[in-house]
């Protein structure tokens, strides 16, 4: 077990150039991310806790699945 | 050197070999599976790439213990350096040769993908297309060099696995997705269909001077280039 963050957030970025709509991060984080009607990523702009762990874990699948590496997590730290 | 002579290296050697082949034949038709765009209804798209890249991982590990047994059993004359260096083996001179460049191949698609964060996606594409040929020269390297190859079931596995790559590449390239053809999400207009040019069909009623019509010399929503990039 890690350390268990407390602040901040992450939100799952898709970089559109690398991206080809295969459509895995999908599957690997239907929490964070659904498909518009040709295929391609729609993520959720708001950032997600890092206390959310199974979320934090579905987006690094979606990471480490994207056939063309086009997506990537951003740590944002709190407002407060 | 390690030079020891058993007939169980060969047995092995054979046998990894044979496997190898299998599991090469089976991870580049995934890997058609993945680019075609399979799966997403009873089994995902991502859990058929995962198995791409395990199996990959495996088919290496084989791939390794058949170079292994082969240059480790001294009753062939197969050095170390053959196995990556075509033509410096004695034995079986051109077989062997296409084997380390089937070998040579995979290891360069291998160290892509690993390198695939570092590198761009371009080249990692690149050096992609070069595991056909690299399963193609390990299979002609299978019939050529196998001691079994020949007659009965190893021929049989070759030729399924010849067949199995063959229809995949054909796969490939007949069912490739149409992403040319403008259907991205930045250009969604791209998807209406094309206005007819045809002269004969084109309605030649009056015309005001100035006003775009559907039907002018320039069409109102030009189907974007071919790009020479398929997908």
């Amino acid at each position: 077990m890690g350390v268990r963050r407390k602040s901040g957030g992450f939100v799952l970025k898709v970089n559109p150039i690398l991206c080809d709509g295969y459509g895995h991060c999908a599957e690997l984080a239907p929490d964070l991310v659904r498909t518009d009607e040709w295929g391609y990523p729609i993520v959720v702009a708001v950032p997600v806790p890092l206390s959310n762990l199974g979320a934090l874990a579905s987006a690094r699948y979606a990471v480490r699945g994207c056939p063309r590496k086009a997506m990537h997590i951003e740590r944002v730290a709190d407002e407060s | 050197m390690l030079a020891i002579t058993t007939p169980y290296l060969w047995y092995t050697s054979r046998a990894t070999g044979m496997v190898a082949m299998i599991l090469f034949t089976l991870v580049v038709t995934l890997g058609t599976f993945v680019a075609n765009r399979i799966g997403g209804t009873i089994v995902g798209r991502f859990e058929i790439n995962e198995l791409h890249r395990s199996l990959s991982i495996v088919a290496i590990v084989f791939l390794g213990l058949h170079i292994l047994t082969t240059v480790v059993d001294s009753y062939v004359s197969t050095g170390l350096i053959s196995a990556f260096i075509p033509m410096t083996s004695s034995y079986k001179r051109v077989p062997v040769a296409l084997g380390a460049v089937a070998f040579d191949l995979i290891l360069a698609v291998w160290v892509s993908s690993l390198l695939k964060l570092r590198i761009k996606n371009q080249t990692w594409r690149f050096i992609h297309w070069f595991s056909w040929l690299g399963v193609t020269t390990s299979l002609v390297h299978g019939f050529l060099t196998g001691s079994d190859a020949r007659h009965g079931f190893g021929l049989i596995l070759v030729g399924l696995c010849t067949l199995a790559v063959v229809s995949a590449a054909l796969w490939r390239f007949l069912g490739r997705p149409a992403r040319a053809a403008g259907r991205t999400a930045l250009s969604p207009l791209a998807a209406a269909p094309a206005p007819r040019l045809n002269p004969k069909l084109t309605p030649s009623g009056p015309r005001r001077p100035g006003v775009p019509t559907s039907s002018g010399p320039f069409p109102r929503n030009p189907r974007p280039p071919q790009s020479k990039a398929r997908r």
